[in-house]
């Protein structure tokens, strides 16, 4: 993706964002967590970003920033050239129309009394696009190219009568009806079945070629990401721990972070030695000083001293790979990872 | 032998006709070994676990075939007896089973009450005792044994209901989808564990998922589930590196690996049968790659590769050659 | 795929859940009690234009039977007894059963509409509008509406039966909006309201495609409890003399009785009404509970599938 490298199409810059816990009756909580601790990120024009983290890293809240279902405390977006936190009517009526967002979870996010052709045009029909026989035309396309065809079987369900796998196509073609140019896809399949799962990746890449659009793709899966993606971010509790391209992520990853969660990933089949790198520690440290690096309760190769009192900051390491970490281990775990070895999204 | 299912049919009874969930599951698990069943939602594998327990709803029924657990059909025993066994030999992890600790009681307490309920013979401090090596077992630190749920994470609460689950020593643990909902390494941690405590006790485990990359490491047999039916079976081993049903074939294809090389992923096209009417020859065959004219008419047989590993389809040996060169 | 087929088979949808709805409640016993009671009811105040045309000493109001001049039991002139002026209670009786449709079907029909939209404003717009609007539907409830309707109309003389129907549903909304509103609240959480808000669509759409059609089975549930208020409420305001004397309900039949002192006297007036009174607000009541019943298995329906 050089080609636009000067020129990011989405750029993050310093983002915050803290929430309050809910004041409880008896007066504890009220607490302000982090969610996101100065994040800053650039995704290039035509490519597909993964951003890797476990649930609570945050990774859901970037995706919500960027299509402006919440704003950020500081630090600004910017799509385009243009700062989106502070968009109002028309002209967030315009940004809405470039950037849409697929949900996790397609029981919860399709209207249960709207039908299939319903939920679909919707988007044309609040932007007023076409006349209603151009609607359908598009919402044929749009439905065909999620992988729901003939169309004319499916515009006239409702979402009860369809499998999960279905809802989840036809809330992909909601998004991509408007030809989008930004799309955030927010880990997509981890309410699917394994077996759909493919389904839904081969559609998310098809659909960047075909819109010739972007995409942020949510996901907790390393392997998911790698399968997906060009880039890769992973965040951990708000802060971003890695960057650099997927295969370098995953042939070279060097935060002991990211090292963990490979460590983790499922996987089967004929993986002869298995690649381990054991940087997570198994019982977490207990009292940590809030100015430490995030990971550092949970990190083996952790540094006593340094680690505990201050917050590495990103550095390039090898050209255009990032790494959160003060004493980044070089050296790869042996082993295969040939192409026998499956592993789980 | 410690279970031994043989021909087992379940259907439902459904506004639709009569729903035929699981038909025709034979397989066989050793005292201290597991097997995954591994399908898409759908394909009968809760349901399986479900009847072996004696759990199923009131519209369900087994309709045929026998399982033996210790040389006693669980089938042909009373509730009375049925109760006996659960959770005393037999016990279940349920889909999100972490929902199902109470809320309003401390986490131990609630364990305490299960292990007494079961045996009433023991007194509460025995119990209590129980408890603590339960927790420790299970790797939850013993100043959180007196929490609330609530004050426990996702990953926590499953370890509870992992301690639960091993209060009575039973002798088998149908673990239905136990780590959806985890994180990754939450996840990851889980399955270690409980394959070092199946070491450790002996336990023979019945893993049910959507996932086969969740089950393959903690299982030493694999079953793989589609419409009602097993159509794959064997060893671990034999399974994932010399798939022979083309609807295991199909489902490792769509799994992605970290090699330097991109491979495609192939997901497996179209949908599963309706199972009220299902098609009278093998029902994978409108979303297969090999099927022929015979598929379509009747149903397939057994093929035995090995004397541990066997196949629900007629075509599986004749392209063997061909498809070792592919992979 | 032509429009024409998309209209098609769109109604066919509805008349699908339709149908399947009428399939749980054909189940219920009290919601088939309810059903042909109600009937029954309808069947009496359409009946009630027959008396009047047959002959005008049958109209409810001012026809009075030139024989009579007093109360008199059941006869074959007049089936159920005359009051105490010589008018036909039983044309009386089929008149009031209009009158109890009417009121009770109009007042709840405005109550439920102001509380519908009360809930989903309070629940969607949130922050101070749902306080304000909350509180005062707090202060609302705790007013009991008999008493303010018997101030207004010492206050205003006698109040017309479009003016208590009025006050009724201006009075009787709170509950329904306390319970849309929750529902709004949780609706609004729904990723699917956010995919609406991502899509671009204004609050209004949002309030009117996305809520609306969610709620409305809610409120039509409560609409039939309602009912069964409005009913009451008018007849004890009618039996407390502070009824509409232009119209002839059922407790402006019980008010008669009583002011004529034909408490005691006359079964054949006084038992009529009430019993009607009775059986209009439990067949009501029983509807409504037949269709709780009808839309509790649809959302169990939604959480299976999730």
């Amino acid at each position: 993706m050089a080609e636009g490298r000067h020129n990011p199409l989405l750029e993050l810059r310093d983002i915050r964002k803290t929430y309050r816990t809910r004041r409880s009756l008896f007066g504890s909580g009220g607490r302000e967590v982090v969610a996101l601790n100065s994040v800053s990120l650039e995704i290039y024009h035509g490519e597909i970003f993964g951003l890797v983290g476990e649930s609570g890293s945050g990774k859901t809240t970037v995706g919500r920033l960027i299509v402006r279902l919440e704003d950020p405390e500081q630090g600004s977006i910017r799509l385009e050239g243009v700062e989106v936190t502070k968009l109002r009517g028309k002209a967030l009526r315009d940004f809405r129309r470039k950037v849409q967002m697929i949900f996790q979870d397609p029981y919860q996010s399709l209207n249960p009394q709207l039908s299939v052709f319903d939920t679909v045009s919707e988007p044309l029909t609040v932007h007023r696009i076409g006349n209603s026989s151009q609607r359908e035309e598009q919402v044929r396309k749009a439905l065909t190219a999620a992988g729901l065809s003939p169309p004319e079987d499916y515009v006239f369900r409702y979402p009860h009568q369809l499998s999960g796998g279905q809802r989840q196509r036809v809330a992909i073609a909601r998004a991509m009806v408007l030809k989008p140019s930004f799309i955030v896809a927010d880990e997509p399949t981890s309410m699917l079945d394994a077996s759909i799962s493919a389904q839904i990746f081969n559609i998310l890449i098809e659909m960047r070629e075909k819109l010739d659009a972007t995409l942020l793709f949510i996901t907790h899966s390393l392997a998911a990401a790698r399968y997906l993606c060009d880039r890769i971010a992973v965040i951990y509790k708000g802060n971003l721990m890695e960057i650099g391209s997927a295969d370098e992520i995953i042939q070279n990853p060097i935060h002991p972070y990211t090292r963990a969660l490979l460590d983790a990933l499922p996987r089967f089949g004929d993986c002869g030695e298995m690649k381990y790198y054991g940087t997570l520690l198994g019982r977490e440290r207990e009292y940590v000083e809030p100015s430490a690096c995030p990971f550092f309760p949970r990190c083996r190769p952790a540094d006593e001293t340094k680690c505990s009192r201050d917050k590495p900051l990103l550095k390039e390491i090898f050209p255009s790979h990032f790494v959160a970490c003060f004493e980044p281990d070089l050296k790869q775990a042996e082993g295969s990872g040939g192409d026998t070895c499956f592993y789980g999204t | 032998m410690l279970l031994e299912v043989e021909n087992l049919s379940v259907g439902y009874q459904t506004k639709k006709g009569f729903l035929k969930a699981v038909e025709e599951v034979s397989f066989t698990l050793e005292k201290g070994k597991s097997l995954g069943l591994v399908g898409e939602s759908g394909c009968g594998k809760t349901t399986i676990g479900m009847a072996l327990m004696g759990l199923l709803p009131p519209n369900g029924a087994v309709t045929g075939g026998r399982v033996m657990f210790e040389g006693h059909d669980l089938l042909k025993m009373s509730e009375r007896e049925l109760r006996g066994i659960r959770w005393r030999k037999i016990a279940m992890i349920f889909q999100a089973a972490m929902n199902a600790l109470n809320p309003v009681h401390r986490v131990d307490d609630q364990i305490a009450e299960a292990i007494l309920t079961h045996n009433p013979q023991i007194s509460k401090e025995e119990a209590v005792k129980q408890v603590e090596e339960l927790f420790e077992l299970v790797g939850i630190p013993k100043t959180r044994m007196r929490d609330y749920p609530h004050q426990y994470s996702g990953g926590m609460k499953q370890r509870a209901i992992i301690a639960m689950a091993l209060a009575c020593r039973p002798k088998l643990i149908i673990a239905d989808e136990p780590t959806t909902a985890l994180d990754v390494i939450v996840q990851h941690q889980i399955l270690q564990e409980t394959k070092n405590l199946q070491k450790e006790f002996n336990i023979s485990i019945i893993f049910i998922s959507h996932d086969i990359s969740i089950v393959a490491d903690v299982c030493h047999h694999i079953g793989i589930m589609y419409a009602g039916q097993l159509v794959e079976y064997g060893r671990r081993e034999e399974v994932f590196n010399n798939p022979m049903h083309y609807y295991t074939k199909a489902l490792l294809s769509s799994y992605p690996t970290l090699s330097r090389e991109k491979k495609q992923l192939l997901p497996i096209p179209g949908d599963a049968p309706n199972l009220v009417e299902p098609p009278p020859g093998c029902r994978f065959c409108d979303r297969c790659s090999a099927s022929g004219a015979t598929c379509k008419t009747g149903p397939p047989e057994w093929v035995e590769i090995t004397p541990t590993h066997r196949a629900l389809c007629d075509r599986c040996l004749e392209d063997c050659g061909e498809r070792k060169h592919k992979s | 795929m032509e429009l024409a087929t998309k209209k098609i088979v769109l109604r066919y949808h509805w008349v699908f859940r339709i149908r399947e709805g009428w399939g749980i409640f054909h189940q219920s016993l009290l919601g088939k009690i309810g059903l042909v009671l109600l009937l029954l009811f309808a069947l009496m105040a359409l009946c009630s234009y027959i008396p009047p045309r047959l002959d005008p000493m049958y109209d409810p109001m001012t026809g009075v039977d030139p024989k009579i001049s007093h109360s008199t039991g059941p006869s074959m002139r007049h089936w159920l007894g005359t009051d105490f002026m010589g008018r036909d209670i039983l044309s009386q009786l089929l008149a009031g059963a209009r009158i109890a449709f009417m009121v009770g079907v109009s007042a709840a029909f405005m109550s439920i509409f102001l509380g519908t939209a009360i809930g989903m404003i309070a629940g969607y717009v949130g922050r101070i509008m749902d306080t304000l609007l909350m509180r005062l539907a707090d202060m609302i409830m705790v007013m009991p509406t008999l008493l303010v309707v018997l101030i207004l109309s010492s206050l205003f003389g006698q109040l017309n039966i479009w003016t208590i129907v009025l006050i009724i549903a201006l009075f009787r909304w709170p509950g329904v909006s306390r319970v849309i509103r929750s529902q709004t609240l949780s609706l609004k959480q729904r990723p699917f309201i956010e995919a609406a808000r991502v899509a671009g669509a204004s609050h209004l759409r949002i309030i009117f495609r996305h809520i609306m059609p969610n709620v409305l089975p809610l409120s039509f549930l409560y609409m039939t409890f309602r009912v069964t208020s409005a009913i009451i409420i008018e007849a004890a305001l009618a039996f407390l003399g502070f009824g509409d004397p232009g119209t002839v309900s059922w407790g402006m039949m019980l008010q008669w009785v009583w002011k004529t002192g034909h408490m005691f006297k006359a079964p054949y007036w006084l038992l009529p009404p009430g019993i009607c009174i009775s059986l209009i607000t439990l067949s009501f009541y029983m509807l409504g509970r037949a269709m709780d019943e009808v839309l509790d298995p649809r959302l169990r329906r939604e959480q299976e599938a999730g």
